[in-house]
């Protein structure tokens, strides 16, 4: 029988116990922390657009018109505008004055008595077409460096029509468009750009729904599409002036088009002048309906993939990671999941890095797969064990880790499991996979410091995504590796 | 909805038999717990239940009913703008089956996003936009709840449903589990009116007039402004046309259905109208009868008023206007600071409004203003009551 004493202090040891699983010091276990930021009751969060104040304050822009500011420090939100009509991008000229893309214009808003309240909407641009199809969304702005802005506007869905009163030139062949994303007023499906002395010129054409307009570190102009008719999967195309992208409704609006419905050419006449996409987004497998595209120019404060994009997904908890590389004088390259879970919402809807490095995103549903509000991803300064760079070489691919690689199971043949595949161009929706086949890995070598492995592969071929799942590989101490899955676009071989 | 007394719940018992002695003629019965393909079932003893995947990731019905036993064909019709698929679980296993499905990875496409699961015991694979796909099966002999749900990754957190098999009646639906949280409301989709519902709370704040929103409105192009103005005036300021299209009284908006869903909606207007631009055009910078051509600027806010800035063949107006203190019409106030001839504002019979200037002379319905007039002058247009 116990003694009372003894019984003590053993509930006094239970309580010690107790008492050190409560220590609130968090052992790091994952190298990124996701956190909830708090939003203002009787706000529908449906966030449209993020970016930062050089002060690190957030401004949020959201579905029913309002521009928020974030106070990180006080965690207080704070009305700077409101009445926009569905604002899907922001772009920060100064702490008071803002360019925010909304569905009739791209509207200069600023507080000029810096009351902290917008007192001036000035119109930056309304030179194309709305036709109150739900689907217009107009995307951007972003900056070059010579101090163009750049927009996109969406395609109208066949599940909406045309009103009676639209604004700038309508397009009468756009009636016939069964079940085809359409372009009944001017510009829709096209990238446009905005010149410092204010034309809007159009820029690109063959966007269905590019949610999502970036730089990326060397100022190559990138913009997402979202998989449905004419986009097999969604890509990641690198804009180039005056080149076509795919979707064909947009192309009614190139200068001097005679070539009537475009809707009704063949995909293999169109196919010829169209440029693919950089990366391609397995649908379903890495993504659904890809977002916002952001560059990590934080030097080292998100981790180690400075550089390389981040993009965010609506339908799953998951934000990608795409690397992309030059081939035969042309992007391409690989994306991975980056962040799957840990506490991350659906709908990241919009990303944008903070001044201190972290990367937040705004989640959005209305009517799609998605969630609401806003979330910060840290970096916890935990190394990640992760793919760092997946390369094409002439006979397969480099892939660099973050970390070295336990190289007893790295040398493994059977750790990497390749198979190819490839998305239809087609005016159906969406696309299956075609000619999916494994691809022997012939041979498997790592480097001398053991962070990058060569795969020799049986064939490469262009014109085909290249699926690379990883078995068991690990870190050198053992640490699991965060992403298995990665898919690389392989459009032009490596001589 | 159906509502049955405590005495018909019973009643069906008899029936129930009846349909257990079906499920067994039909040789089907030893596989009670497993799908049961139908091709032996004539066509005409099945119910047909038709389905519409709509936007907003939703089925238009979120639940049926069906007799324990009875064939039945599902068909699900895709009017959604994004591809969707139709998974029928057993009771209680859709949350599992959704899991197990974005556990699919790189073999969720080939599997039109439906994992291998005991639980599964229907399918409908991927119906593209405007397609339609169906599925035939016996009901399951054993009463319960089955869901019905899109595996989509992503879709099956909200897309779903119910199929009660069961004899009795269902339960109410403001209290049925089993259908999504905001479809519980009424058996249509959360798209109906609730245009007599207190008003709901749309903004972290009370915005109180003058506010405005930029939003699809009826009557004008789809560049428009609505306005809310003290003492319960309201208009429509047109940005594509730079012009005031029409001005109303009674409430502001109804955004009930305009801002939770997607497809082509636009506000609704509470209250009555009582002015509509019958002009064409009603601002003059020349002696031209032409339309002039217009340029929509923006606007700035003093006191919270919009003052809209635009251009008139190429000469700069601002236009703010306020109501009338008793509510019963509109003051313009007009600057147009360099005018370099006379300015002219037209007004149409029959627009509802009397119209009185603060400058400038009237001749045949129409304003003639001096440049200097123009610079800043106030136009009332006050409701006719005749």
């Amino acid at each position: 029988m116990l003694k009372p004493g003894l019984l003590l202090s053993t509930l006094s040891f239970l309580l010690f116990v107790a008492a050190i699983r409560e220590d609130p010091k968090p052992v790091v276990k994952t190298a990124y922390r996701v956190e909830t930021i708090p939003m203002p009751e009787g706000l529908s969060s449906e966030t449209g657009a993020i970016a930062f104040l050089p002060d690190g304050r957030l401004v949020a822009a959201f579905h029913r018109g309002e521009v928020m500011i974030y106070e990180p420090k006080t965690r207080k939100w704070a009305l700077f505008a409101e009445g926009l009509h569905e604002p899907l991008g922001i772009l920060v000229v100064s702490p008071a004055e803002l360019i925010i893309m909304q569905r009739p214009e791209l509207t200069r808003v600023k507080d000029r008595d810096g009351d902290g309240k917008a007192d001036l909407y000035e119109k930056v641009t309304d030179a194309f077409g709305i036709s109150g199809n739900y689907h217009e969304f107009n995307y951007g702005p972003i900056r070059d460096k010579d101090g163009n802005l750049f927009i996109g506007l969406n395609t109208a869905s066949p599940n909406g029509g045309v009103r009676r009163e639209v604004r700038g030139a309508l397009d009468t062949l756009a009636a016939e468009h069964p079940k085809q994303m359409f372009s009944p007023v001017s510009y829709r499906g096209w990238l446009l750009k905005l010149t410092p002395d204010k034309r809007l010129v159009p820029y690109a054409s063959g966007f269905r729904s590019p949610n999502g307009l970036a730089f990326d570190a060397s100022g190559h102009l990138l913009a997402t599409d979202n998989q449905g008719d004419w986009v097999g999967t969604s890509p990641l195309y690198h804009v180039q002036e005056g080149k076509f992208y795919g979707h064909p409704a947009s192309l009614v609006w190139e200068k001097g088009w005679r070539g009537g419905n475009p809707l009704k050419i063949e995909p293999s006449e169109l196919d010829k002048n169209r440029t693919k996409a950089a990366v391609l987004f397995p649908h379903g497998i890495l993504a659904n309906s890809i977002t916002q595209p952001v560059c990590d120019q934080t030097g080292g404060r998100f981790g180690p993939f400075v550089g390389q994009l981040f993009v965010g997904e609506m339908n799953q908890d998951r934000i990608l990671r795409v690397m992309l590389e030059e081939v035969g004088g042309q992007l391409q390259g690989a994306c991975i999941p980056f962040l799957d879970g840990q506490g991350l919402r659906k709908g990241n809807n919009r990303l944008a890095f903070a001044p201190d490095g972290s990367l937040w995103t705004g989640q959005n549903d209305h009517g799609w797969a998605g969630d609401r509000g806003i979330q910060r991803i840290v970096f916890t300064g935990k190394p990640p064990m992760d793919v760092y760079r997946m390369n094409l070489t002439p006979t397969g691919f480099d892939l660099t880790f973050t970390q070295p690689v336990d190289v007893a199971t790295a040398r493994q043949l059977s750790q990497y499991q390749v198979r190819h595949y490839f998305y239809e161009y087609h005016k159906a929706y969406g696309s299956p996979q075609f000619d999916v086949q494994t691809v022997p890995v012939l041979a498997v070598s790592i480097s001398p410091n053991r962070k990058t492995v060569s795969l020799t592969l049986a064939a490469l071929k262009p014109g085909l995504i290249y699926e690379l799942t990883l078995g068991n590989i690990k870190g050198a101490q053992g640490e699991p590796l965060a992403n298995k899955l990665i898919c690389y676009t392989l459009n032009a071989l490596k001589q | 909805m159906r509502t049955k007394t405590a005495v018909a719940r019973f009643r069906p018992a008899k029936r129930g038999l009846f349909f257990l002695f079906l499920w067994v003629i039909t040789g089907k019965a030893q596989a009670a717990e497993q799908p049961t393909p139908v091709d032996s079932v004539a066509v005409d003893t099945v119910l047909t239940v038709s389905l519409k995947a709509i936007a907003g990731l939703q089925f238009d019905r979120v639940r049926f009913r069906v007799k324990p036993g009875a064939p039945v064909r599902v068909t699900l019709e895709n009017t959604d703008d994004m591809a969707h698929n139709l998974v029928i679980t057993k009771p209680g296993a859709r949350q599992e089956v959704v899991n197990a499905a974005l556990q699919l990875g790189e073999r969720g496409p080939a599997a039109h996003y439906i994992p291998q699961s005991s639980a599964i015991l229907w399918t409908i694979p991927v119906v593209l936009p405007e397609e339609t796909g169906s599925v035939t099966f016996i009901a399951p002999a054993e009463s319960g709840v089955y869901p019905y749900v899109c595996t989509f990754p992503g879709h099956g957190f909200v897309m779903y449903g119910a199929m009660y098999v069961t004899e009795g009646p269902l339960p109410a639906l403001k209290d049925d589990p089993a259908v999504p949280e905001n479809r519980r409301k009424a058996d249509s989709p959360p798209t109906a009116s609730h245009a007599n519902h207190a008003p709901e709370r749309f903004h972290p704040y009370e915005p109180a007039p003058p506010f405005l929103y930029r939003i699809f409105m009826p009557d004008a192009s789809p560049a428009a402004i609505a306005v809310s103005l003290p003492h319960a005036v309201s208009y429509c300021w047109d940005a594509g046309t730079c012009r005031l299209r029409y001005a109303w009284q009674g409430g502001f908006l109804d955004q009930s259905k305009l801002w939770p869903g997607k497809g082509d909606t636009e506000a609704k207007l509470i209250g009555t109208v009582f002015f509509r631009d019958a002009t064409g055009y009603p601002l003059r910078t020349n002696s031209s009868s032409k339309p002039p051509a217009v340029d929509f600027k923006g606007y700035q806010l003093l006191d919270r008023y919009p003052e809209f800035h635009y251009s008139v063949d190429g000469v700069e107006v601002y236009e703010l206007i306020r109501s009338k203190e008793n509510g019963n019409g509109l003051l313009r106030r007009f600057k147009i600071p360099n005018a370099s001839g006379p300015v002219r504002f037209l007004t149409a019979p029959d627009d509802g409004v009397r119209y009185q200037a603060s400058a400038g002379k009237w001749a045949d319905g129409s304003l003639e203003l001096s440049p200097s007039e123009a610079r800043e002058f106030t136009i009332t247009m006050t409701k006719r009551i005749d």
